[in-house]
Formats: C-alpha cells, sequence, structure tokens
C-alpha cells in the first residue's frame, strides 16, 4: 500500500528522522544547560553545605554503579544544588518513583498528576501543532483555553439544574462541556485570526494581547456574575456538579483527577488531526499555506478563509484543553495560576514535535513528565520548579537552530552532504 | 602584460554537485568591451562573482593590472579597481540615489557622525556629469526607471574608482531603446580608458558591443575571439557545441472561435494606481496570442487578473462565453484554465513537498483526486508519476522534494501539470525563464502542440524572440495599456522595440506617461 | 485605501477621538468626557503617563533599529523581564542606598599578613546606577544570545524570539526564588529625582521635564539621538540598507552581520534601560508572579513602533499613548471596574494592529541572509 508507505515515510523519512534527532538533541542541550544553571544558581543559594554529588547508575534492588561521590567547588564556592540529583528528583519523582521500587503503586499520586498533565498537554500541543502547520504562530492557546474553562463550567453549572442525576446526566453534561469549551475557545482564536486574514495585523502581537484580555475578561465576569458565594478567598464558580465529571475509571487513582476516557479522546484527536491534515484537501490547503503561502493563493486555496479556519480549529482545540482543565483538575474555573504556562507549554510540545500530531504525543509525555516532576521538586529540593519553564525556554532556542546541530554533525562526520543546490545550476543567470 | 586590465588564469570553482567553473582563463584588455558569452549555467556569473570576490575558486589565480590578487571580499575587489553591476540591482530601494551611490563610504562630517548630505549629492552630481549621464541625485531609487536604476549601479562603481566594470546580463530589463543608451554608456566609458566586462547570452548583443569575445560553455573557457572577425553562426555552435537552429519550426494552423476573451479590464493596485489600463483582446482556440513588454509594465497584473488570482477593478474575463469575472482562483481551475506562473520558486511549487504533492497542486478538491474532501493519495501519486514520464522529469523520482531539482525539471514539471488538466485556455507567463536550452526546447513544442489541439494559448515574456516566434499575433504592454496588436511575422523587431517603449513606429507618442514606477 | 492612508486613517482617528473628548470634556466639565479629558492634563497624571512610557517607548526604540536591520526581535519582552530583574538584583547585592566607588579598594591576604590598596580618589557611584548597568548587560547578553542564533545559526527569527521571552520568564521567578525564596525581589528604592536648577522653575513644563525621575529624562533624550542615529548618520544608513537590501550593503563591502549584530545590540541596552525603569524606576522591586511585571510591555513596544511607522518620536507617541490609558486607569478607578482599564492597554494594542496591520515591512525583514549566495 503506497497509502501506508507515505505514512510511514512522513513519520520516519529522511527529513523525519533528521528533525527527530535536532529534537532530541537539543532536549539532551537543554538539559545539560539547565544543569549548569541549576549548578551555578546553586552557588548563590544560601545552604549550610555543598550539595553532596552522589553520581550512580542505579540498578534494581539496592544495587548501583558509583561513578563519583563528593562535592563540587566552582571558584571556591561549594554548590547548594546538585544537578544530577535535580534531574533524578524531576524525571523519577514525576512517576513517584522507579517502577521496580518496592512500594511503588502504579496509581500514586504523581502518576496521576503526571498523566493528567500529558493529556492536557497533548490538546494544548495540538492547538499550537494546528496553528503552526498553517503557518501561523498562535501564541493564544492560553487565552482559548481559558475562555473554553470558563464557558465550559458557565454551561455545565447552568444546564445541571435540568438534567437527571447520575451517569444519564454524564451523557448530557460531558459532551456539553467540552462543546462548549470548544465553541467559545474556537471562538477566540477566530478573533486574532480574522484580524490576521482582513487587516493584517500580525498573530504573535494579538494573540499574546488577547491572553491578557481573556484573563482580565474572565475574571471581571466570574466576579460580577458567577463567583462562588462560598468562596472565601480567589475569583472562582462554583463546583460543577460530579455527575460531568469525567469517570476515573478504571485505574482507580485516589484523587480523581485523571480519566483515561480523556486520554483517549486526547490520542483519537492526535488521529483525527494527523488525518485532516495529511488526508485531506483540507488539510492540504492548511499545510500548503503554511509552507509557501503564494503557492497556497496559486493552487486556489483561499488564503483568508484558511487563516480563520485554522485559527479557530486550534482554539476550539485549546478551549477543549479548557474545559477538560475544569473537569479533570479543579472542577470549577478559577482564575490565574497554572493555565498560562499549559498554553506555552503546548508551544514547546509542539515545536519540539516539529508540529507533527503524532510527535506531540510524544512531546506531551515528556512535558506531562517536566509538569509532575516540577511538583516533586517543589515538595523535596530546594530547586524552584520554575527551573522547568527555563527547560521549556532553552528547548524552543534549540530546536530553533538546526543549523547549529547541523554544523555539530558535519564536525562529527555524521552529517549528510546538504542536497545540491538547484541555484548552483539555474539561479545565477535568471531571465536566459 | 601592461595592456592587460585583468587575466583570470585556470579559475575551477565547484558547488556540491556541480562544477561551475573548469580551469577557466580569461584575458581582458585595458580600455575594452570584453563579451563572456555563454548559456545559462554556463559559469559566466560564476567566474565574474570571483573576479569580484564574492565567491573564492578552489583553483587558479586571479590577476589586476599585472598583479597577482587574492580577492576574500568584495571590499578587496573594490579596492583593487573592480567595480560589478549586479542583474539584479542591488539597490535599497526606499533610499534616495545619492544614498545608494556612496553607501559605505559615505563622506562624513562633525567629526565622522554625520553624513554630509550636500557633499554627498554634489560628488555624485560632477560624477554623473563627468559621464554624461542623466541622473538626478535627490530622487528615490523606487521613483526612477530601470535604465536610471543601472546607471544609478554604474555610478555606484565609478564612486569607488572602479577601473574595471563588469556588466551582468545588463540588457535583459531593458528596451531596446535603453539597450541602445547602454551602448552609448559604453562607448563614454572605455573613451575615459575604463575597461567592461559584458556578460551576456545573447549573440547579437556580443557581437554588438564588444570589442573581444570570450565564450564559456559547461564551466569551461571554449574560445576567445575579436568581435570583428568571427560571425554568429559560429558563436552559436561554440556556445551550444552544436550547430543549434534558432528558429522555432512552427507550423501552419487555423485558429478556430475565441476562447479567452479580456474585456476592458482595468487593474488597480494598493497605492491606487492603475496598473492595467482598459486592457481588450481576444485568444482563439488553436492560437497563440502573445504579450510582450518590458517586465513591469502591467503584464503580471494582467495576469493575476485574468487567472483569477486578483479581481480587476473594471471589465470583463470571458472563457467561452462565459464571463468569469467573479469567478475565484479555484474555479477558473475549474473553468478549464491551466496557468504556468512566472515565480517557479514562490507560486509554482511548494519546494518542501515531494512531487506526489506538487502534482497535486491547483487539484486538490478536484475528482478524481480528492473524493469527498478525501484526498486518494494512490491515484495522486500515479498522476504524478504519470507527469514524470510524459515530460520528461528528471530524477524520475516523484517521492523527491520540489527544491531538488533542477529549474529547467522543476519547470517541466509545472507545465507537465497544468497541461494534463487538458484545459481550454493556458495561460503561461515567462514560461522559459531560466531554463536550459533542451527543456526550453521542450515546452516550445509542448505550447505548439496544444495549438495544434485547438486550445488557446497566452503566451506573455520578456524574451522577444521567444514571443514573436511562437505568437500567432502578438500585443504589447507599455505602462498598463496594451499599446498595439501586430502580426509578429510582419514586424520587425525594431518596430516592436520602439512599441515596448511606448512609441508609436513612426514617432508619434501614443501613451501618455505617467512618471510612475515602471 | 493604501498604507498610508490607512495609517493616516488610524491617526486620525486617534487624534479625532481625543479632540472630541477634549472639546466635550472642556464644555461639560461635569461628564464622563470632562473627568477623563481634566485628569488626563493633570501635571500627576503627564508625569505618571510619562513615567509608564519610559519602558514601553525605549523598548519600542532598539526593537525599530533590530527590525530596521532585518531582525524582527519579538524577544523584546523577554529582554525586559530579564534586566528588571537583574538590575534590582544587582543593586540588592551591592547594598541598596549605598554607593560602590571606582577603583575599589582591595583586601588581600598575602604570607599571613593582610595588604590593603586604597586607590585614595574614589569615584562613587550609587548602586542602583551600578543596578542598571547590571540589567542593561543582561539584557545585551540576552540580545546577543538572540543574534547569535538568528544570524549565526539562522534560526527562525520568531521562534527564536519566542524562545528569549520563555527563557526569561522562566528564568528570573527561578533565580528570584533562588536568592529570596520567592518569584519576587526585596524593595531595593526607586532613583531620585532629577531636578535641573532654572529650568524646573518653569510653570508645568519646567515640573514636568525638568524635574523628573532619570529615566524619563533618559527617554526624552533618547528619542530624537534614536532618530538622529538611524537618520543621518552612515551606521543609520547601513542599517537601513541592511532590512531593505542586505546584498546591496554586502557589494560594497560593509559586514551585513555585524551591522545586524549591532543593532540587535542596541535592542538589548535600550531594552535594558527600559525593563530597569521598571523596576528601579517605578517601584524599586522585581515582582516576578504570572506574566512577571512585565506584563506583556515588550509586545506592546513592538506594536508601538509599527504604529511610529519605525520613526522613534512616532513610536514615542504611540507609547505615550498606552501609558497614558495606564496611567488613567490608576487614576480614574472608580468609574468602572478595575478589569476594565487593566485590559484597556491590550485591547487598544489589538485595534492599532489592526489599523495599521499593512504597515510596509522592511523589505528584508525576517530574512536570513548569507554572503557570497547568488
Amino acid at each position: 500500500m503506497s497509502r501506508a508507505r507515505d505514512v510511514l515515510e512522513r513519520l520516519v523519512g529522511a527529513s523525519g528522522a533528521e528533525r527527530a534527532v535536532i529534537s532530541v538533541a537539543a532536549l539532551a542541550l537543554s538539559i545539560v544547560v539547565g544543569g549548569l544553571i541549576v549548578f551555578v544558581s546553586g552557588l548563590g543559594a544560601a545552604c549550610e553545605a555543598g550539595a553532596n554529588y552522589h553520581i550512580a547508575i542505579p540498578l534494581p534492588g539496592s544495587f548501583e554503579i558509583l561513578l563519583f561521590d563528593g562535592r563540587l567547588s566552582m571558584f571556591g564556592f561549594q554548590s547548594c544544588y546538585d544537578p544530577i540529583n535535580v534531574y533524578e528528583k524531576l524525571f523519577i519523582g514525576a512517576i513517584g518513583g522507579l517502577p521496580w521500587e518496592s512500594g511503588w503503586q502504579p496509581t500514586n499520586f504523581s502518576m496521576e498528576v503526571f498523566l493528567q498533565r500529558a493529556t492536557l498537554l497533548l490538546f494544548t500541543g495540538l492547538s499550537v501543532a494546528v496553528a503552526f502547520r498553517a503557518g501561523l504562530f498562535n501564541i493564544g492557546t492560553q487565552g482559548q483555553m481559558v475562555w473554553g474553562a470558563l464557558t465550559s463550567a458557565v454551561a455545565v453549572l447552568f444546564v445541571a439544574d435540568f438534567v437527571p442525576a447520575g451517569v444519564a446526566g454524564t451523557v448530557i453534561l460531558l459532551p456539553l462541556a467540552l462543546f462548549a469549551g470548544a465553541v467559545a475557545g474556537g471562538i477566540w482564536g477566530a478573533i486574532p485570526g480574522a484580524l490576521k486574514a482582513y487587516a493584517d495585523a500580525n498573530e504573535v502581537i494579538t494573540t499574546i494581547m488577547l491572553n491578557f484580555v481573556a484573563y482580565y475578561a474572565t475574571t471581571l465576569l466570574v466576579r460580577e456574575f458567577f463567583q462562588d458565594p462560598q468562596s472565601t478567598g480567589g475569583t472562582q464558580t462554583r463546583m460543577v456538579p460530579v455527575n460531568s465529571l469525567l469517570p476515573s475509571i478504571p485505574l482507580g487513582f485516589q484523587e480523581s483527577r485523571f480519566s483515561i476516557l480523556a486520554l483517549v479522546l486526547a490520542l483519537v484527536l492526535a488521529a483525527v488531526v494527523y488525518y485532516v491534515l495529511w488526508g485531506t484537501s483540507f488539510g492540504f490547503d492548511v499545510r500548503t499555506s503554511g509552507l509557501q503561502p503564494e503557492a497556497a493563493t496559486y493552487a486556489g486555496v483561499d488564503a483568508e478563509r484558511t487563516i480563520v479556519r485554522s485559527m479557530t480549529i486550534s482554539g476550539a482545540l485549546g478551549g477543549i484543553a479548557g474545559a477538560l482543565w475544569v473537569l479533570l483538575a479543579n472542577g470549577r474555573f478559577l482564575t490565574g495560576q497554572e493555565v498560562p504556562s499549559l498554553g506555552f507549554d503546548g508551544i514547546t510540545v509542539s515545536v519540539l514535535a516539529g508540529n507533527n500530531p503524532i510527535g506531540v504525543v510524544f512531546g506531551s509525555v515528556l512535558f506531562g513528565v517536566l509538569k509532575s516532576g516540577g511538583n516533586t521538586l517543589n515538595f523535596q529540593t530546594d530547586v524552584p520548579p520554575e527551573l522547568v519553564n527555563v527547560l521549556s525556554g532553552l528547548i524552543i532556542l534549540f530546536v530553533a537552530m538546526p543549523e547549529f546541530f547541523r554544523l555539530i554533525g558535519k564536525y562529527l562526520g555524521v552529517g549528510d552532504e546538504p542536497a545540491p543546490a538547484a541555484a548552483t545550476t539555474d539561479g545565477g543567470e535568471e531571465d536566459g | 602584460m601592461s595592456n592587460t586590465a585583468v587575466r583570470l588564469a585556470g579559475i575551477t570553482k565547484r558547488f556540491p554537485g556541480v562544477v561551475a567553473n573548469d580551469q577557466v582563463d580569461l584575458t581582458v584588455e585595458k580600455g575594452s568591451v570584453h563579451a563572456l558569452l555563454g548559456e545559462n549555467g554556463a559559469g559566466k556569473t560564476t567566474l565574474m562573482n570571483v573576479l569580484y570576490g564574492l565567491l573564492q575558486p578552489e583553483e587558479g589565480d586571479v590577476y589586476v593590472d599585472g598583479e597577482r590578487r587574492d580577492f576574500r571580499s568584495p571590499r578587496d575587489a573594490i579596492d583593487a579597481g573592480i567595480g560589478m553591476i549586479h542583474q539584479h540591482f542591488m539597490l535599497v530601494d526606499p533610499m534616495e540615489i545619492w544614498a545608494n551611490i556612496v553607501l559605505g563610504q559615505e563622506p562624513r562630517k562633525y567629526f565622522g557622525l554625520t553624513v554630509d548630505e550636500q557633499q554627498a549629492i554634489q560628488e555624485v552630481r560632477d560624477l554623473s556629469e563627468r559621464y554624461g549621464f542623466d541622473v538626478d541625485p535627490t530622487e528615490t531609487v523606487e521613483d526612477v526607471s530601470v535604465g536610471v536604476q543601472q546607471r544609478v549601479e554604474i555610478l555606484k562603481a565609478l564612486y569607488r574608482g572602479a577601473d574595471v566594470l563588469i556588466l551582468d546580463e545588463p540588457t535583459a530589463v531593458l528596451t531596446p531603446q535603453e539597450v541602445e543608451d547602454l551602448y552609448g554608456v559604453l562607448d563614454e566609458l572605455t573613451a575615459q580608458g575604463k575597461t567592461v566586462i559584458f556578460i551576456t547570452h545573447k549573440l547579437g548583443e556580443a557581437m554588438h558591443s564588444a570589442d573581444d569575445i570570450t565564450v564559456l560553455r559547461d564551466g569551461e573557457s571554449i574560445a576567445t575571439v575579436p568581435a570583428d572577425e568571427t560571425n554568429q553562426d559560429e558563436l552559436a555552435e561554440m556556445m551550444v557545441g552544436r550547430e543549434v537552429l534558432l528558429e522555432v519550426d512552427v507550423p501552419e494552423h487555423e485558429p478556430g472561435e475565441t476562447t479567452l476573451a479580456v474585456d476592458d479590464v482595468t487593474v488597480t493596485d494598493s497605492d491606487d494606481i492603475d496598473r492595467v489600463k482598459d486592457v481588450s483582446f481576444e485568444v482563439r482556440g488553436g492560437e497563440v496570442f502573445g504579450i510582450a513588454g518590458v517586465d513591469g509594465n502591467g503584464q503580471s497584473e494582467l495576469v493575476e487578473a485574468i487567472t483569477g488570482l486578483e479581481s480587476p477593478t473594471s471589465g470583463r474575463i470571458v472563457i467561452e462565453g462565459e464571463d468569469v469575472t467573479g469567478h475565484s482562483r479555484r474555479q477558473r481551475i475549474e473553468d478549464g484554465m491551466a496557468y504556468i506562473p512566472e515565480d517557479r520558486h514562490e507560486r509554482g511549487l511548494v519546494m518542501d513537498f515531494d512531487l506526489v504533492e506538487n502534482g497535486l497542486l491547483g487539484s486538490q478538491h478536484s475528482e478524481p483526486y480528492s473524493k469527498s474532501g478525501r484526498i486518494e493519495w494512490d491515484t495522486v501519486r500515479g498522476h504524478a508519476e504519470d507527469i514524470i514520464e510524459t515530460y520528461d522529469v528528471r530524477p524520475p523520482n516523484a517521492d523527491a522534494d520540489a527544491h531538488s531539482l533542477s529549474g529547467g525539471n522543476q519547470q517541466k514539471f509545472i507545465v507537465g501539470r497544468e497541461f494534463e488538466r487538458d484545459p481550454s485556455v493556458v495561460v503561461a507567463t515567462h514560461p522559459t525563464r531560466g531554463v536550459d536550452i533542451g527543456s526550453t526546447e521542450f515546452i516550445h513544442e509542448e505550447l505548439l502542440d496544444l495549438r495544434q489541439r485547438d486550445r488557446a494559448v497566452l503566451l506573455i515574456s520578456s524574451k522577444l524572440d521567444e514571443v514573436r516566434q511562437l505568437s500567432d499575433r502578438l500585443g504589447v504592454m507599455y505602462e498598463g495599456e496594451l499599446v498595439d496588436i501586430v502580426d509578429p511575422e510582419e514586424t520587425s523587431e525594431e518596430e516592436i522595440g520602439l512599441l515596448m517603449a511606448g512609441e508609436r513606429p513612426d514617432g508619434i507618442e501614443t501613451v501618455r506617461k505617467t512618471g510612475g514606477k515602471p | 485605501m493604501d498604507r498610508t492612508g490607512l495609517r493616516r486613517r488610524a491617526t486620525g482617528v486617534t487624534v479625532a477621538l481625543l479632540a472630541i473628548v477634549s472639546i466635550w470634556g472642556i464644555l461639560q466639565p461635569e461628564s464622563a468626557a470632562g473627568e477623563l479629558f481634566w485628569t488626563a492634563t493633570e501635571t500627576g497624571t503627564i508625569e505618571s503617563s510619562l513615567r509608564l512610557a519610559v519602558p514601553i517607548a525605549l523598548t519600542a526604540i532598539g526593537g525599530l533599529y533590530a527590525e530596521k536591520s532585518g531582525i524582527i526581535n519579538i524577544g523584546l519582552e523577554g529582554l525586559l523581564i530579564i534586566s528588571a530583574f537583574v538590575s534590582v538584583l544587582v543593586t540588592d547585592l551591592l547594598g541598596p542606598g549605598q554607593s560602590t566607588g571606582i577603583p575599589p579598594v582591595v583586601t588581600f591576604d598575602l604570607g599571613g599578613s593582610t595588604y590593603t590598596i586604597d586607590p585614595g580618589l574614589q569615584l562613587l557611584i550609587p548602586n542602583i546606577w551600578v543596578g542598571l548597568a547590571g540589567g542593561v548587560v543582561a539584557s545585551m547578553l540576552l540580545a546577543f544570545l538572540f543574534g547569535v542564533i538568528c544570524i549565526r545559526y539562522q534560526a527562525d527569527q520568531i521562534i527564536a524570539g519566542l524562545a528569549v521571552w520563555l527563557i526569561a520568564l522562566g528564568l528570573a521567578p527561578f533565580a528570584a526564588k533562588v536568592v529570596y525564596g520567592q518569584p519576587s525581589t526585596a524593595q531595593v528604592g526607586t532613583f531620585d529625582n532629577w531636578t535641573i536648577p532654572v529650568l524646573s522653575e518653569i510653570p508645568v513644563a519646567g515640573e514636568i521635564l525638568f524635574d523628573a525621575s532619570p529615566m524619563v529624562i533618559i527617554m526624552l533624550v533618547s528619542v530624537p539621538v534614536a532618530w538622529y542615529g538611524l537618520n543621518r548618520t552612515s551606521f543609520g544608513y547601513w542599517v537601513r540598507a541592511s532590512g531593505e537590501n542586505p546584498k546591496a550593503l554586502d557589494t560594497v563591502g560593509v559586514n551585513v552581520d555585524r551591522v545586524r549584530y549591532a543593532a540587535v545590540l542596541i535592542s538589548g541596552f535600550f531594552s535594558g534601560i527600559g525593563g530597569t525603569a521598571l523596576s528601579l524606576g517605578a517601584v524599586g522591586s522585581f515582582s516576578g508572579a504570572g506574566q512577571t511585571m512585565v506584563d506583556g510591555r515588550g509586545f506592546i513596544a513592538i506594536a508601538a513602533y509599527l504604529f511610529g511607522n519605525y520613526n522613534p518620536f512616532g513610536a514615542f507617541a504611540a507609547s505615550y499613548l498606552f501609558s497614558g490609558l495606564q496611567a488613567l486607569q490608576i487614576r480614574l478607578q472608580g468609574i468602572a471596574p478595575t478589569e476594565v482599564f487593566l485590559m484597556l492597554p491590550y485591547l487598544v494594542v489589538v485595534i492599532v494592529l489592526v489599523l495599521v496591520g499593512r504597515t510596509r515591512l522592511p523589505e528584508a525583514a525576517g530574512e536570513h541572509y548569507e554572503s557570497g549566495e547568488d
């Protein structure tokens, strides 16, 4: 089947393989640079004694291969932080320890957080990927999420009074919540799309500005109309009814902050997005516009409409992420907190994945680990969990410079010869 | 030796996969015009980029005034008295002419903190007068004609003290009259002791303007001959390596009904300037209708209006009796219009797509490639493979990305894709621009084949000989107007040239000069 | 409608709106427009508008240099964040309210005895000014990193700019937590006003311009200097040529990369002062919660120079428009919910972008340039 071959080729083809190598290399380099940042900032932190560096390869049981044990110093100062330990906490802590350690439960709290974040990031990552594929830098997934979350919460709270309790209500409320989120996010995404298409307003800046507007507008709306009367502090809505929450079957997590249904939905959507982009005429229009808008117009693509549609889809995916954020993480809409970082991390996930929906699945797993591990850092070390955000920025930075890795590759003698440029045979003497 | 301005000895320059210059020798006499003649891709521009320090050769030596030089950058070449006028002008359009000329060597005042505008303008004015150029230094580059821009480029080189001027395809963008003016400029330059190297692929120009001619072919220098000791046939043979038929064989064919009608079309751009003014013509089935004109006289805008990329401000486009003016680009494709765009890198191909996907470009919503919004990849792949085979695209690999193909093969693929639509109307803009001679012949044959099959062909090209030879009727555009429609067989090149310059052969100006950018 | 027409319309709409509010306000002092007008023209409002304009205007000036040279620096926000933080940190580490002497007094141990080298004559620099230098250096370093990625390693400028922003957005709160245990810093005080004798006695104007924060004075000096640099010096010509047609510059022997590095460093320099003006100029501390105290000003600055059509004076006027809205928000709380005023500047930026969307960017902006390719 040539179609199957096409799909395979796009995933592992030459350029795809190069992208994957660059992503992995960027990730590795970010971790190294991040480690350096941790070490250096440890020099400035206050602590009684420098961190004891215990570098070892852990083996099952209590065995390990010891590589280094002692303290490190720089300019006579000892660093309070041990990057190796930090990464150990970050990556292993993210899933609540090593699976072969005694007492490790697959349903532990960290695991639950990890799976929840990975699921949400899959949506925001897909949201960003769709827009980027269309050549649109949608930085507004955050704002789209916020609107999706509020609308979904309000819709459920409003309708909940009219539907039966129990599973029957769930069947109505769940799709309603997701739909409401998608519509609100879609509209909030369509706005900068239309401004870009019809007024040429730079979407990077408009989406960022609209993030701020979304934040203040939802805060205002909640405070004026939807405030939970029992709330003592924060600006938040009432809790949505229990039967609208995603059932946490069948894994049996304690806190029911993760549902396999959400993950399945996310994976299905990833497949759908992939299929739409590569299997449909509309997807062809989107990808052509993203690579070469002039060629797209030539091929009969309605540029304006494609921009608005892509941004709407992107926004809708962000809106669904918002709805799930309500249904999974909080059970209500509340302002501030971590919504923004989920939106921004979607950018990193997508960039790391080369804006490929299938790659986004892997990217979101990685970032789910980082987000959950960030919590562990907060509880178990003095290293601020903001480290994850620094890593996120570094990853984008390094993925953005493929030329750097090509040069390294060439230096190491593993890179390919650059393709013979057509320019050398005809570029120099146009207009013959 | 003292009479030699420039000597290149054994220059070799390689690019990945290509040897652009292979042991090339060149000797240029002081005070002469030396033509560097060769086909596209023969290595002329590469050789001159080596002389100008833009490229560093792998082997070979450069001598200027008998002294061996090692140019690391254009700066070195400029210091040695070499100036280059590129085919695409190296001018900053929104800046004034004087600023362009002194760029990088601005006269300064106030402890070097400020550019001395008055002095710069004066210096440029003096220089311009010395060589009899009619250039106003205070005008902005984007407001002056291409001919003036070229003189600005020459002044730029002279301002930097150039003794040797390299002109890369200087006539490509000029009207025949501007070309004559350029010859005058060259005479004035050599009279004042400057040396000129003139890159061209046009035999007539080399014969007409040069004292000596060096022919390059496939990166090698074939021969250097004095212009008055050779003839066009001999040069052509040296250029191509075989005897070429300079004439295209156009068979007799009786055209049929009107297929494409352009009726009073006006196109206004975003700056409220009429780029196309009340243009009307008809193209019949089985006819090639050519449009000649210097680039930038509204041809692109006219084509965009016909093909549906832009909508005309007024007027109608009619295909086979149906008014399609309001049809979108996509509908035009469905109306049976094929379009070979002028820029294949920007429009004709998506460079990062493989040929399978590029073969789908424009048909992504049409059966049988797409059924209810779903792309039939097997059919699409078969289609691309058919194009590759029928139109001899090399390498014959549908999975190759478009950017890995040579210009000629990219163009053949576009031609194939568009002709395979079985169109009733074909709009071909500069179909052989930047394409090698073999592919050019092939594309010409395909165009004529469509004509034999009673399709309407609209051919827009800035190559006068191409449109003259292929067209049954020939329209000439100048400043957005269709100045005249002539029978190319009964109209001389000079007469068409005058029309292209906006003048009637009898000397009466028919077109008002609006002073806008051409 | 052509580009210049649109810009004219945008400016026209703005001026007309301001005029309507003013006239209405003068005729009907009791109306909402009246309150708006009289509040906006109070000396206090103008002073705080100017102070709030500093970060945006300076960043816009830096950003327009970079973009004019062909490098779209969308990471200005990151430069503001890092300089706002580092300037406070440096001031705090050296001791707020104290001064550092140059050359310093050096004390060292040698063979058991302690030696001290005291230069005797020292230039005492208030630490807050050393903090400014620190902020500027940090911002320029990050800008240099951005330049290397875009120029040397041919990165996509938009993605690289986003990366710079996100790195700073993570790094500043991270470092604040390391040092202070929270995402915000300690309070280290602000710059004292500069009062210029005699001139400051002039009614209204003297009060506003000659008895002002040094940051405001730096901004008022920077605007004409930046304009002069761009339009009257050789370097300015090179910057513009580099953004319009880098090859034209390259072929006359000016190194395009160097011009672009210089322009990017200039964007770092001005953003560095801008970020410092935000933290040390107004609040005296850095707050790193959420979007940090910078809150999108780097992006607003981009809108400001686009609205100002790459003219430093225009960019300043646009910045004043945005900051004026912020100043009014502080003074007019109570008319409408706070959030309305808080989101107003962002909404206005969106509207401005719609009106000036078709601004003509420099021809080669956003494109990588490699010398010698043909």
